[in-house]
């Protein structure tokens, strides 16, 4: 073989020694997206699967149980809130307020105001309203058979401590009240297992209140609802659950105390706001709560 | 001068996805933005409360997490743009921006399902594309030609 066919045939080699090169790096490379690719695909799909194989076993609730009777701490804390600490939340932290409605007629139930609500044990949504208004309730009456219970654990806000109105009982000489839970937070089925039923005088006001012109459509019959002796009223929660996330109720009740926390100026504050809507229904009744600074700025605000 | 050493179908294909993912990313910010935020539950039991209001992973460090989406496909859409892979420098970025974003894809997707415990069926199609913007970058990267 001559001298240039010898370089020929050499360069040739090189040549192609480097194109096996660069291709086994091409592989490697190939290799290298290929399994960075499927690493996203697993983990996306474990999460899928996690998910499908631990809803088909039910649900990981700690909380299924009912509601259980109120412990004392929770109910000294809802109901002996000092007249001062409300004065100093004041507005508080609220987003949304009772609706004034007017031409209604009178709600009333043994000669007094009447105050309905419905909500259900499993709504988180409920679960945040409930503090507010046994708070503003109990500086018209009294309860008794309040329950402590949590929101249900695999929807929004998980497992929100709150109190509970099915089986209890309210004593005013201001007021009467209605509190309605129409599911609880055990699983049933694909729902919860039913509790309180509606009386037909509580659908009625569902489908007439819970309904456009009052609420859109889209949100006809959303709870919870609240209804104020037909003066005032509001469906959803006054404030976002997300404040009372991880706290049990005792530590919900302990920071009743503090009105600087969030916690209290959301509770607080929709309990002034509450107040202020029943002191409209009670005639100004009593006149040392309905005279209240936090009141009156709340009233000016319902009717702004 | 145009970049060679990508293959003509990943640019295609990432500019092509990186602008359905902004045009679906636009929907869920309009959407976020004009839907009132409903703090209620269904009268019905068997509905989950997430489905009717805004979840609280619908926003992360008080910024909804529509925006960070937009943000991502604003960024993808000038990354991938023709201009863009003249720039031999964007390529990490490029390739850094998509990882970043399966990452988020990969929490979002957590969320949904153990969070809110519900699907959100256009939030599902950004996350396909985000995945699928990444797969394409991942091997055309592999596929360069030095």
């Amino acid at each position: 073989m001559s001298k240039a066919a010898r370089l020929e045939h050499r360069r040739q080699r090189q040549a192609e020694a480097l194109r096996k090169a660069r291709l086994a790096q091409q592989r490697r490379r190939m290799a290298l997206a290929a399994a960075a690719v499927a690493t996203v695909l697993v983990i996306i799909g474990g999460l899928v699967i996690v998910k499908l194989t631990a809803g088909g076993a039910g649900p990981a609730v700690a909380d299924t149980a009912p509601a259980s009777p109120i412990s004392d701490g929770v109910l000294d804390a809802v109901k002996n809130v000092p007249a001062a600490m409300f004065d100093q939340v004041g507005l508080g932290a609220v987003d949304t307020l009772p609706k004034a409605i007017s031409g209604q007629p009178a709600l009333t139930a043994d000669g007094k105001p009447l105050v309905v609500y419905i909500g259900a044990e499993y709504c988180p949504y409920c679960a945040a309203q409930r503090w507010g208004l046994a708070v503003a309730l109990s500086r018209f009456g009294t309860f008794t058979g309040l329950g402590e219970t949590k929101s249900s654990t695999i929807d929004a806000f998980p497992g929100t401590a709150t109190l509970s109105f099915h089986g209890a009982t309210y004593t005013s000489q201001y007021l009467a009240f209605q509190g309605v839970e129409t599911f609880s937070n055990v699983r049933q089925g694909d729902g919860y297992a039913p509790l309180d039923t509606p009386t037909d005088a509580q659908n009625q006001l569902m489908k007439t209140y819970n309904a456009p012109p009052y609420v859109s459509s889209d949100a006809a019959g959303g709870i919870p609802f609240l209804d104020i002796a037909n003066k005032y009223l509001m469906q959803g929660a006054s404030y976002s659950p997300e404040v009372l996330q991880g706290k049990p109720g005792i530590d919900i009740a302990g920071l009743l105390s503090n009105p600087d926390d969030p916690v209290a100026k959301a509770i607080l504050g929709s309990a002034n706001a509450f107040t202020a809507a029943l002191c409209q229904a009670t005639g100004g009744q009593p006149g040392e709560i309905c005279t209240s600074s936090a009141v009156t700025a709340y009233q000016a605000k319902l009717h702004g | 001068m145009a970049d060679r050493s990508t293959p003509a179908w990943a640019r295609t294909a990432t500019l092509a996805l990186s602008v359905a993912g902004l045009a679906v990313s636009v929907y869920l910010t309009v959407d976020h933005f004009t839907t009132r935020s409903v703090l209620a539950c269904p009268a019905t039991a068997s509905v989950n409360c997430a489905k009717v209001t805004t979840s609280a992973y619908a926003s992360m460090l008080g910024i909804p997490v529509a925006l960070y989406g937009l943000a991502f496909f604003v960024a993808m859409v000038a990354l991938t743009l023709p201009y863009a892979w003249r720039d031999p420098r964007l390529r990490t970025v490029r390739l850094g921006a998509a990882v970043v974003g399966v990452a988020f894809v990969v929490y979002l997707v957590g969320a949904e399902l153990f969070g809110v415990g519900a699907i959100c069926l256009w939030c599902t199609a950004v996350h396909v594309i985000t995945v699928a913007i990444f797969a394409v970058l991942a091997f055309a990267v592999a596929l360069e030609r030095p």
